[in-house]
């Protein structure tokens, strides 16, 4: 008789030992335990979604950190020259993710920072919305205020459009942006339409797209420098 | 025993506690916070009508679902419109004069742990001054980010806005004209349908359009488009990519656009009344078959070519005997096996010319049509 008191008081010990463990861990891992009947309840969170659009790699969809705009490399020219680059590669996809946010469309758009924006360096800048002598030589106007040319052309429209982590999304009604260039002045132009989500696009849908053509007059005699910068801003906006 | 026994526990509670939290779509930004059941749209953006002088409370629930802490600039612009007639919020940059310098946000800045969000309020003040018809601005949400120095190229910065559509009462017009429509064809032997529509109202009205492109014989090949906000006074258009047509061929493209004209239609809201429908060109245009397609075409033409070659061909012979053939009468121990041979043409023919059935027998005295003797 003992013998069968020791064994279930020790059995208890442990379903004691048991619970307490249960709800020091829970503690420790930030999760709050329900032990009050023999109905388990399992709390699960879902934060609510934003529209987004970012720089991600194609495959793994990890965020780039400092995503670029690469151009190939051009020399000095005593001639006004074009030099063209890709925007959205494979391994930096121009991403657009709607978690159900913009249930009738948005748009993802390219601007610079300021129509007063240049590709500068430590030397001498260039611009990139300046239609002046196309895109040749700088326009003396109160709206395109730096004294610089330069103009950049994006096309979006030779890009390739593709799902991306939805597997039952689709890219219909997804559709693909003009070709225009920046124009401070006429227009204007400030901002060019990238991709546009209509409507009916996928209201919980992710989509990437690689292969936007850029083109960027160069003016003639720019001087040959290695930290020609700009900043642009990408921006998605929910219609 | 005991010791061992609450260790496991605890090591399995710890690693199974921290693992089935919440399951998060990613990203920075925002929604409004306060959307209205009367217009499924303000799930979306922000959708008032409001008269000059009138004042607006409302609220942005700003999210950070990245696995990073981030500090957001949560500021008010006026819309730009950007190519193609899309919706495009102005740059931080830009002084306000519109619906971005009605609104007071409560703060500029905030800094979310992963996964939390945080309500930032807002004030519209509508002037008294502000002209009837729809006004359009944005709440934008745009990580704080220190300059990159030292480094080439076009640095990027992402942010997310959210539409701010103002109406002020008064004589609202809803009209739309098409003013376009081009195919052109890519390199890559697909076509590039470019339909363009113009807003000649005072308000934003939301469009369907459609290009249905159509086989030679008018039976539908397949449809682009879909329902798209067109702002006051834009031009819109749109690029739908249509692939090359396997078979090829010629092809038609027409643009047709739908809208409510109606006053009693806004932002999100519908009259429920006849959509006003536009036609717009058609355009013809010629597609080279696929290689495949091309293959199969060829080998199809090959067969039927054969094929009536074949025809023709029996029928000059059909009308050859029917002219030269002439009539014999059968004599005595003939059959069609002894006329064949001596005629020097197969028996078979001989039945059918003569529309003999089996057992082909030959009555002596009958007449048939036999080949003329050379």
């Amino acid at each position: 008789m003992h013998k069968l008191i020791r064994k279930l008081l020790g059995k208890l010990n442990i379903a004691i030992a048991l619970t307490l463990a249960m709800v020091m861990a829970g503690g420790l891992g930030g999760a709050t335990y329900v032990l009050a009947s023999s109905t388990s309840n399992f709390t699960q969170t879902i934060n609510a979604g934003t529209l987004v659009v970012d720089i991600v790699d194609g495959t793994s969809y990890v965020t780039v950190g400092s995503p670029t705009m690469a151009m190939s490399a051009a020399t000095f020219s005593f001639a006004c020259q074009t030099k063209t680059g890709s925007f959205g590669t494979a391994s930096e996809s121009i991403y657009v993710s709607n978690p159900d946010a913009a249930d009738n469309g948005w748009a993802v758009s390219l601007a610079g920072t300021a129509t007063s924006s240049v590709w500068a360096s430590a030397g001498t800048d260039f611009d990139f919305n300046d239609g002046g002598g196309s895109g040749c030589t700088d326009t003396v106007d109160a709206q395109d205020t730096d004294a610089v040319g330069g103009q950049m052309t994006v096309d979006p429209s030779v890009g390739t459009l593709a799902i991306g982590q939805c597997a039952s999304c689709v890219t219909t009604n997804v559709t693909k942006g003009s070709s225009d260039a920046f124009n401070a002045v006429t227009g204007p132009v400030n901002t060019i339409t990238i991709l546009t989500g209509a409507a009916a696009s996928d209201d919980i849908g992710d989509w990437k797209l690689t292969g936007v053509s850029i083109s960027q007059k160069i003016p003639a005699e720019q001087p040959a420098a290695s930290d020609y910068n700009i900043n642009m801003v990408l921006s998605i906006a929910a219609s | 025993m005991q010791i061992l026994v609450i260790g496991l526990a605890m090591l399995t509670s710890a690693v199974f506690a921290s693992s089935v939290f919440a399951i998060e779509y990613g990203g920075f930004g925002g929604r409004p916070a306060y959307p209205r059941a009367d217009n499924p749209r303000t799930e979306s953006i922000f959708v008032h009508t409001l008269e000059p002088g009138d004042v607006q409370e409302e609220g942005v629930l700003t999210v950070n679902n990245s696995a990073e802490r981030k500090t957001m600039l949560v500021y008010a612009v006026d819309s730009t419109p950007s190519t193609g007639g899309a919706f495009a919020c102005a740059q931080k940059s830009e002084t306000p004069k519109d619906v971005g310098a009605w609104i007071t946000l409560e703060k500029g800045e905030v800094t979310l742990e992963p996964g939390t969000n945080e309500l930032v309020p807002f004030t519209i003040r509508v002037p008294q001054n502000a002209s009837v018809g729809e006004h359009n601005g944005c709440i934008v949400m745009q990580e704080k980010k220190e300059p990159v120095k030292g480094q080439s190229g076009a640095s990027l910065s992402f942010r997310t806005g959210l539409r701010v559509a103002i109406t002020i009462p008064g004589e609202l017009e809803r009209k739309l004209e098409i003013v376009g429509f081009t195919v052109t064809k890519k390199d890559d032997g697909s076509f590039l349908l470019h339909p363009l529509v113009k807003n000649l109202g005072n308000v934003s009205i939301d469009a369907d359009a459609q290009v249905i492109t159509s086989y030679f014989f008018g039976l539908t090949h397949i449809t682009h488009g879909g329902q798209y906000p067109i702002l006051r006074g834009d031009i819109s258009d749109w690029n739908f990519e249509l692939k090359k047509p396997f078979w090829g061929g010629w092809y038609r493209s027409s643009f047709v656009a739908e809208y409510d004209a109606n006053p009693e239609a806004g932002v999100g809201v519908k009259s429920g009344k006849t959509l006003t429908r536009l036609e717009g060109p058609s355009v013809w245009f010629w597609s080279f078959p696929t290689p495949v397609a091309l293959a199969i075409e060829v080998i199809v033409l090959l067969v039927l070519a054969f094929g009536g070659f074949l025809f023709w061909l029996s029928q000059k012979r059909k009308r050859w005997i029917k002219e030269n053939w002439v009539f014999y009468e059968i004599k005595s121990g003939e059959d069609i096996k002894s006329l064949a041979e001596r005629f020097d043409v197969s028996w078979k023919l001989l039945a059918r010319v003569n529309k003999l059935k089996p057992p082909y027998a030959l009555k002596t005295g009958q007449k048939i049509k036999v080949p003329p003797t050379k």
